[in-house]
């Protein structure tokens, strides 16, 4: 056993190789801690360190990291999650992807802050680690499995039916860009973190620990429980609407207040059929009960059934808002139980549903353009509306039959195939595709997007402040700071491996409450200016790595629709964000973050005021 | 004449959320730190609907006492009590109780039984979806 000096650390990670079935432990120092927090900060050095960005994301020598953070399994609210990165095949960048699970406190218990996996078994495999042990198991009888039937058999084979297990679907094995893992029933949906797996040969991951964690400060923790407590009955997001709806609550209030809800392939961004879809009609009609990620009370997710009309009987955990907007407005479908239907399978055959929804979307428009035809379709009529498409490409998808194999790439790559002037609407920023955050009702989403480590993701940048106000959506001045400020709040809660929706109680930028949360589970004594140069440190990091696979400023851009095209209706109408614009905010962005403004690479002088020199070293040489 | 009451912990499947606070809690309770290795009380979960929590009953039939070979237990004040000078870790009660409401410490091997803290349940109130509650039934009853 590693003592370590501060809380909320095992000291060691889990290094594996699957093609020669050997493991060893990587030694997490006191000052490693200090300086990358954990999850994600301890990820993107480690993926830096060990992962050549020029090769393809598909080769043995891509790393999956699967990292905890201080905070997992201890009683802190919404941090019952876990992290994964790797390099993507969606974006050919770094990528991360959070998810609930207890999978997260379980690597902690097993002894371990963290796993890394790399290579590539000749067999489908599956590994299990349990208290410092690691096997590596055949999942033979596995491949092709369902996640939901996979987590059973490795359950029932393990004789447990509480075994945490992270496992693909069909998508991962045959390598869909943006499969996802599944957790129980939550997913480490975005950027193909599941494809990368599945190139692997690897199934799933299942960790069991007879140990524990502990805070550092006991009575400093508990104290800030309690203010915790005391002060998130006072934010009305977390103390109802999030536990009585869920995210779907979003739905009413982003396309009729704000007009801000992508419909059909973005064509428009406020949805007709929005009742349909509401979280109100959700709870109403469909709600069968709350569920939890481990240790938090806001208990946001939700179970749905249908319980009539043509998908009587499907079940979910969720659809999320975010699924609600790339199944329901972006595809034009009102009916609640096809989206039900959809994301369920969507879980269990592996792949993300912001992706997907976005892809079927985009290929409709194809469609209605005439740009591939029944020809390419095997006679279905890609129509907006249409949910039996949305349905029945999910296998179709995740199996790669027939178009299904395009649709498989994501919606860049398939643009490029289908060529025309498809791209301009190829609803995607660095091949990853966007949520249901729009980039043209809110300025700092359009920036966000840009410039994110991720490209479409509304968890680098986040909408939640421009929503309340705390910045005014339609601002270009001072944007950047304000951006700048919600990626290092990210970057902080991914490292903690913290769920973000706390932002409404510590705020939406980095703020003294997030060094108040971290001490006393650490011991770490931070100052709110060390807080701000770690995320920096983890976000340079992450750039230099991007830099690496050929990044630069001109990829730091929107979709041509959104920079050439006004919302053309509703309470957001004529908004969007020009090319000079967001030219202006990137130049006054790269100048706060310390970036070339000519070609968007972080200078040396920033590197080295973060203490990454070696990185300076390695961009030089270039 | 006052018939004997026996304690409970009532698991609500309906509001149990399976965010398991319950077993963090109680780990936090006995122990001062957070392991679900360490906890008397388990949530187990088959499907989202489906979840059974795992937790000493007081069952009527006390499986347990009889099947520890060095008599290290006994029913005092609701509580099954063990006797860690008797227990020699053998772990047949665990095997003896058909609810799975015992297991051993994963280091010192003695049996973990839901030992109602002290008469307020750390679980009980911890649990944010209320799921869990403190009843006593009489004794040999429904």
């Amino acid at each position: 056993m590693i003592n370590m000096r501060y809380s909320g650390y095992k000291g060691k990670i889990l290094r594996v190789n699957l093609t020669n079935k050997k493991s060893s432990t990587l030694e997490v120092t006191d000052e490693f801690a200090r300086r990358y927090l954990g999850g994600n900060g301890f990820a993107a050095r480690y993926v830096f360190d060990m992962v050549n960005p020029r090769m393809d994301a598909f080769d043995p020598t891509n790393v999956v990291a699967m990292m905890t953070g201080p905070f997992q399994g201890i009683n802190i609210p919404t941090a019952g999650k876990y992290y994964m990165a790797t390099k993507s095949p969606l974006t050919n960048g770094y990528f991360d992807s959070v998810s609930g699970g207890h999978i997260g406190a379980q690597i902690k218990y097993a002894g371990y802050d963290g796993i890394l996996i790399a290579g590539r078994a000749d067999k489908p495999t599956y590994l299990f680690v349990e208290d410092g042990k690691v096997e590596f198991r055949s999942a033979e009888r596995l491949w092709g499995k369902l996640t939901g039937e996979t987590q059973e058999a490795i359950k029932e084979e393990a004789g447990d039916p509480s075994l945490c297990i992270s496992a693909i679907g069909p998508a991962g094995e045959n390598c869909v860009r943006y499969a996802c893992v599944i957790t129980e029933y939550r997913a480490a949906g975005r950027g193909g973190v599941g494809a990368v797996m599945g190139s692997k040969n690897l199934k799933a991951v299942a960790v069991r620990g007879s140990g524990s964690n502990q805070v550092a400060d006991p009575a400093k923790f508990e104290e800030w429980i309690n203010w915790y407590n005391a002060e998130a009955k006072k934010i009305p997001a977390i103390a109802t609407g999030l536990p009585t709806y869920g995210t779907p609550v979003l739905v009413a209030s982003i396309n009729n207040m704000f007009g801000a809800m992508g419909t059909r392939n973005h064509q428009g961004e406020f949805f007709e059929g929005w009742e349909g879809i509401s979280g109100e009609t959700l709870k109403k009609s469909y709600w069968t009960k709350d569920t939890a990620c481990p240790a938090c009370p806001i208990a946001c997710s939700k179970v749905f059934t249908v319980k009539e009309g043509k998908w009587k009987g499907a079940v979910s955990e969720g659809p999320e808002y975010e699924t609600v907007y790339a199944f329901g407005s972006m595809c034009g479908i009102s009916d609640s139980g096809a989206l039900i239907k959809t994301d369920s399978l969507c879980d269990e055959w592996g792949l993300d549903t912001i992706s997907y929804g976005v892809m079927v979307a985009f290929m409709t428009e194809c469609y209605q353009r005439g740009l591939i035809t029944k020809e390419n379709t095997e006679g279905v009529e890609f129509n907006f509306g249409n949910d039996d498409v949305l349905v029945n490409y999910v296998e179709r998808t995740a199996k790669r039959i027939g178009i299904g194999d395009l649709m498989a790439e994501g919606s860049l790559r398939a643009a490029r195939v289908i060529g025309g002037d498809s791209e301009r609407f190829a609803i995607q920023v660095k091949g990853l595709e966007v949520p249901g955050h729009s980039a043209r009702a809110l300025r700092g989403m359009a920036l966000g997007y840009s410039t994110a480590t991720r490209g479409g993701s509304h968890h680098d940048p986040r909408p939640t402040g421009e929503y309340a106000g705390a910045s005014d959506r339609k601002a270009i001045d001072g944007k950047a700071a304000w951006v700048i400020g919600t990626q290092q709040m990210t970057t902080i809660g991914d490292s903690l491996v913290q769920c973000h929706f706390l932002e409404r109680l510590l705020g939406f930028t980095l703020t003294q409450k997030y060094v108040d949360m971290i001490n006393p589970v650490t011991g770490f004594g931070y100052t709110f200016n060390e807080l701000v140069d770690i995320a920096e440190r983890i976000l340079d990091l992450e750039r230099a790595f991007n830099v690496m696979t050929g990044i630069r400023r001109k990829d730091d851009t929107l979709p041509r629709r959104f920079l050439e095209e006004p919302i053309p209706e509703g309470p957001s109408k004529g908004m969007h964000t020009d090319e000079p614009t967001l030219n202006r905010m990137l130049d006054e962005f790269y100048g706060i973050k310390g970036w070339d403004k000519r070609t968007g690479i972080p200078t040396r002088e920033k590197l080295v005021r973060m203490g990454l020199e070696d990185v300076a070293t390695v961009l030089e040489s270039l | 004449m006052t018939q004997e009451k026996k304690p409970l912990i009532r698991f609500d499947v309906q509001k149990c959320a399976f965010c398991k606070i319950c077993e963090l809690s109680c780990s936090k309770y006995h122990y001062g730190k957070y392991g679900d290795a360490l906890s008397r009380i388990t949530i187990v979960r088959k499907s989202p609907l489906m979840l059974r929590s795992l937790i000493c009953t007081r069952c009527d039939k006390r499986f347990c006492i009889p099947a520890c070979p060095t008599k290290a237990l006994s029913y005092k004040g609701g509580n099954i009590v063990v006797d860690e000078k008797l227990c020699n870790s053998c772990g047949d009660c665990v095997k003896a109780c058909p609810f799975h409401g015992i297991r051993l410490h994963p280091e010192t091997k003695m049996p973990l039984i839901c030992d109602l803290c002290d008469g307020d349940p750390s679980c009980v109130k911890a649990c944010p979806k209320s799921a869990l509650t403190l009843v006593w039934l009489p004794e040999g009853g429904k």
